[in-house]
């Protein structure tokens, strides 16, 4: 435990000025959830928090105009709770309810959800200096490899790592095509959720794409008549309160039983937040049949590589899919 | 013996536990307290080569490092039993065995110390899993009787599987703690512990000190089932107290637990049964192989006692070995021997019933004894059948369909019926008791045991409220407390049956003390208030009670802080506690998650002296029998030893929502001869048999027979 420096500042720019300021080893902290647990596993030892949580007007959530807009720091659950979001946007607060617990979720914000980072047991356990892993000290190798690798993914590793993207949040966000604005050193910009993920390569410790000192300010969900048909299907080892084994966020568009427009995306799976696009190609201009849909979430694992434990992921996801679909669809019937 | 029922008392600690009150060794705060981290080795074998501690005592706030150096040497070998576990060395036998131990003024400035040590190591070669080049396996003690292979050749039906049970471990929410102060030339050690008495004698045995300047209070306990007896750490940091002059408090990381404290073994399995034409069981055969620290003392032939008597088994022939890893030890868990021997022999029978076309609950009841089946003596009690006809009732069992798949739920789960029996030696241990009761309203029982939660003090609060006309807001019930009385490890479900007939005893002394005192005078009042109008302060009786079968020496064992336990299979008879479950799984068609919405689950544990507690006993056993078949599992990877998932994130154990229906009944019939209050054990039994009724389910549900724990949805995709 080390020490560190800790300010609250008020405003967005005051925030990335001090960052900025205080350079090297400096953490933006907003419900302390992901950065204090990686402290007290001395993964992430920072030298000055610069806690957001102050910053004013960073939790609102609007629906003006044709954007839903969720300042960073809003509570997960806040959004999850909300009543217009819970019935035109399901996959939105299911992927947040279905995520940790109530307290977490009382604590944590959506904005640091889009940062947490994964929950491969040999990038987190042993207390470091144990297993190698790439992700943790970069070149020293991957313990995951090889090794006891149930929870690991299938879809999107390399030779240096399989760790799993653990959001459930992301995976909704990507399937709805969501930005996120930032603010940083240079002034703003938005960028999709999607593109904010790097895959592993060769550089599994490079996770994200934001430049230093760069703030999540908001996300941005265009919108669109599919939230009402979409679900987010959550597998996993108990009934709440765990990561996925296997997920799905899916909204569709329908004429009757006849797929118009189907979105995709995939957790617990993959490296990082993954659009499924081949499983939408699958179901585009068919009527949705319990067949198509399986034939659909088999699309999207085509390519999957399991190690040694999780082959059944690629089963077990396609299924998944599968029950999404059914659910989503079967949402415009009631 | 007075036979009316016991009144559904509130725990005596409910009102505590729920406003927070209660106090657990971590909450401890003694003035001029240090704070202690280990230091856990990273190697899973071999030997310290160096161990520098300069760069901790630079960290501001840190006092002293203890290492090996500050510790004397592990006292000769004695054949009384186990030694103490061992304190710092510098031979490494596992991964995480604490190294180095920094005392701090903040806890903060303790964990700094320690992450900054860093020892170098030579490392050697090591086995930590069953299946680990160089693993040593070796034979255990054979248990048998009658020729089981000769009856299984003659048998009309036999099956033969082999069944693995995980490596497990203890995971309550209470971490591991423990504070020693060392004043006057004394050691005060308070700890969450179940055998006060053996730490006491483990700490002085390891440090050398006079036993009799070793003093240990149990604290309010969160959670112990097996591993809070004698811990890794107490002597650590008691050293530390008396080196320092000042308390020193431990609170050990979860991850750390998971490395020093004692777990359950991996266990698997092979039985091979056979039943006769017309469905009775022939003969068993059952090999059993554990894992087993270098110089555990795990006995593998206890996984054959429970189910030798389980049926009317009249050959059997139990064999095993240990396989000797380079792992800490292995210890008690919740029904520790026969939760994974039952997960395998109750599967067993399911095989055998479901292969000669019979129903599993007709063919148990078919199978009944009365005898103890290894030594033909009476069964002190057993209503197994009652349990059985009892679940059956209530759960609608006759209307299952026998055909594995045949029934389903409108939302096109799978629905599987399952059932299994449960069965644990109740066994004793001598007491020793003192009863006291002043004239100002306050009444003070002592005695052998632990409160753990199970309801220890609530069983006993009961006794005397109802045998003694006291002030029950007034009643103190020291428990766990080395200068109280004489202190024996609880554990095993012997726990209420060895001191609620002391209790009984006693209250029956008292009343017959005050008697005298009166010679017949009519005085009114409650007893404080006779005693306060006759001029006694206080009135003390002291009883003692022992097992049958012991004499004198079990209390000469007991107040040396020995181990006195009177196993169930006593001279005359055996007494053991049955349960039967019944439960409902639903497994989704596609995605497979099994779900449990309902269990009914029937206990016979003799007379019931807290229906509470006793209730709540079999609520935590259910749950974590489910868990046992469906969620946890500790992973360890060979590369590396250690384990894996060392922390609540990734060692699944179930939440609320995991948890269904469970409705519970007691047989509530006296036991005519074990003991005076009619009582036997519950704790463990009502745990044993839960896994293979979730397995028998799956099964039921599938066609699919799962061999291995937990269940996962993989198992059935
Ligand atoms: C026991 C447990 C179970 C969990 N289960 C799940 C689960 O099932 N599914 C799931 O999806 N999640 C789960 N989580 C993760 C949880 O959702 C995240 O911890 C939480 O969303 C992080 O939000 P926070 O505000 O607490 O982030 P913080 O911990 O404050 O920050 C996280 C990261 O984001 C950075 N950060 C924070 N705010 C900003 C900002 N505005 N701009 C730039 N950077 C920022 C921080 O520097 C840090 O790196 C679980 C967490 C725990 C502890
Ligand atoms: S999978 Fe990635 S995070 Fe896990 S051990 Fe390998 S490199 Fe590290």
């Amino acid at each position: 435990m080390r020490p560190f420096t800790y300010i609250r500042p008020a405003t967005p720019q005051e925030a990335v000025g001090a960052f900025a300021e205080a350079g090297e080893g400096a953490r933006f902290i907003a419900g302390g959830t992901t950065l204090y647990d990686l402290m007290k596993l001395t993964i992430e030892r920072p030298a000055h928090l610069i806690d957001v949580t102050a910053v004013r007007g960073l939790d609102r959530i609007e629906m003006d105009g044709d954007r839903l807009r969720f300042g960073a720091n809003a509570a997960m659950s806040a959004v999850a709770g909300d009543p217009t979001i819970g019935r035109d946007y399901p996959v939105l607060s299911e992927a947040l309810w279905k995520a940790a617990s109530q307290q977490l979720r009382n604590m944590a914000t959506v904005g640091g959800n889009l940062l947490q980072r994964t929950r491969c047991m040999y990038f987190r356990n042993g207390g470091g200096g144990i297993y190698p892993c790439n992700k943790r000290e970069p070149g020293s190798g991957c313990a995951a490899i090889g090794g006891l690798d149930r929870g690991q993914a299938v879809l999107g590793t390399s030779e240096a790592c399989t760790a799993v993207s653990p959001g459930d949040w992301p995976v909704a966000l990507v399937a709805m095509d969501a930005s996120i604005e930032v603010l940083g050193p240079a002034g703003s910009r938005s960028l999709p959720v999607g593109d904010l993920y790097r895959l592993p390569g060769d550089t599994p410790h490079l996770e994200f794409t934001l430049g230093p000192g760069e703030m999540i300010t908001a996300i941005t969900v265009p919108k669109t008549p599919a939230g009402r048909l979409s679900t987010y299907h959550k597998i996993r080892d108990r009934e709440s309160y765990a990561f996925a084994l296997t997920s799905a966020a899916v909204a569709l568009e329908m004429s009757g039983d006849r797929v118009e427009g189907a979105r995709i995306a995939l957790g617990g799976v993959a490296t990082r937040p993954w659009r499924a696009s081949e499983a939408e190609e699958v179901l585009i201009g068919h009527l949705l049949t319990p067949e198509l849909a399986l034939a659909a979430g088999q699309a999207a694992f085509r390519d999957a590589r399991p190690g040694r434990h999780n082959s059944f992921k690629t089963e077990l996801g396609a299924r998944t899919i599968t029950d999404a679909l059914i659910i989503a669809a079967g949402r415009g019937r009631t | 013996m007075s036979t009316t029922a016991f009144p559904n008392r509130a725990r005596v600690d409910a009102l505590a536990k729920v406003r927070g009150e209660a106090k657990f060794a971590a909450d401890l705060v003694l003035p001029r307290t240090l704070y202690a981290m280990t230091v856990p080795a990273t190697i899973a074998k071999g030997s310290l080569s160096s161990l520098p501690v300069e760069a901790a005592l630079r960290v501001p706030g840190v006092v002293r490092v203890l290492t090996p150096e500050d510790f004397p040497a592990p006292p000769p070998y004695s054949e009384d039993g186990p030694p103490p576990p061992p304190t710092l060395e510098t031979i490494i036998a596992y991964r995480g065995q604490p190294v180095a131990l920094v005392i701090a003024e903040t806890l903060e400035a303790a964990i700094e110390g320690a992450e900054v040590i860093r020892p170098t190591y030579v490392a050697e070669a090591f086995a930590c899993v069953m299946e680990s080049a160089g693993a040593q396996r070796q034979p255990a003690d054979e248990v048998a009787f009658g020729d089981a292979p000769a009856a299984l050749s003659g048998a009309a039906a036999t099956v033969e599987s082999t069944y693995d049970s995980p490596t497990q471990h203890h995971n309550p929410l209470e971490l591991i703690a423990t504070v020693a102060v060392w004043e006057d030339g004394a050691l005060l050690i308070h700890e969450s512990t179940q055998a006060s008495s053996l730490v006491k004698g483990a700490v002085a045995g390891a440090l050398r000190l006079d036993p009799a300047r070793v003093h240990v209070r149990g604290a309010t306990m969160g959670g112990s089932f097996g591993q809070k007896a004698v811990q890794r750490q107490t002597a650590l940091v008691a050293r530390a107290a008396i080196l320092t002059g000042r308390p020193v408090k431990l609170v050990q990381p979860r991850a750390q637990i998971f490395h020093t404290a004692t777990y359950r073994a991996r266990t698997r399995h092979q039985i091979r049964i056979g039943a006769d034409a017309d469905g009775k069981i022939v003969g068993v055969q059952h090999h059993v192989e554990q894992e087993q620290s270098p110089n555990g003392y795990f006995a593998v032939s206890e996984y054959h006692r429970d189910v030798i008597r389980m049926y009317g088994i009249r050959n059997y022939l139990g064999t095993g070995a240990d396989i000797r890893l380079d792992r800490q030890d292995s210890g008690y868990m919740r029904g520790t021997h026969p939760q994974p021997a039952f997960f395998a022999f109750e599967s067993a029978i399911d095989e055998l019933a479901h292969k000669t076309n019979r129903d599993p609950v007709e063919f148990r009841l078919a199978n009944d004894t009365r005898v103890d089946p290894q030594n033909g003596h009476p069964l002190s009690s057993r209503f197994l059948n009652e349990c059985l006809r009892e679940g059956a009732r209530r759960f609608g069992w006759s209307r299952r369909s026998p055909v594995p798949g045949s029934m389903t739920a409108s939302d096109g789960s799978l629905v599987g019926w399952g059932m299994a029996c449960g069965i644990y030696q109740s066994a004793t241990t001598p007491a020793i008791a003192t009863l006291r009761i002043d004239a100002r309203g306050h009444t003070r029982f002592a005695i052998s045991g632990h409160e753990m939660g199970q309801g220890m003090r609530t069983a006993i609060a009961s006794v005397l409220i109802q045998d003694l006309d006291i002030d029950p807001e007034r009643l103190e019930i020291a428990l766990g407390d080395t200068r109280a009385a004489p202190q024996h490890m609880t554990a095993g479900s012997w726990g209420t049956n060895s001191v609620v007939p002391a209790a009984m005893q006693a209250a029956q002394r008292m009343r017959a003390a005050v008697a005298d005192l009166l010679d017949g005078r009519q005085v009114s009042g409650n007893l404080h208030r006779k005693l306060a109008s006759i001029r006694r302060p206080f009135l003390q009786v002291e009883v003692t009670t022992v097992g049958p079968g012991q004499d004198q020496a079990a209390l000469e064992t007991l107040r040396q802080g020995g181990f006195a336990v009177a196993e169930a299979v006593y001279p005359e008879f055996s007494t053991f506690s049955y349960s039967a479950h019944f439960l409902e799984v639903r497994i989704e068609p596609r995605t497979r998650r099994i779900r449990v919405p309902r269990v009914v689950s029937i206990a016979d544990c003799g007379r019931v002296i807290s229906p509470r507690t006793a209730h709540s006993q079999v609520y935590g056993g259910v749950i974590w029998g489910l868990s046992h078949a469906l969620r946890e599992a500790t992973e360890i990877d060979p590369r590396y030893g250690g384990y894996l998932n060392e922390d609540l994130a990734d060692y699944v154990v179930p939440v609320n929502a995991d948890i269904g229906e469970i409705e519970i009944g007691l047989i509530d019939q006296p036991d005519p001869l074990a003991n005076p209050a009619g009582v036997k054990g519950l704790g463990q039994v009502s745990m044993v048999g839960i896994s293979a009724a979730v397995a028998n389910a799956v099964f039921h549900a599938t066609g699919r027979r799962i061999r291995e724990l937990p269940i996962r949805i993989e198992h059935l995709l």
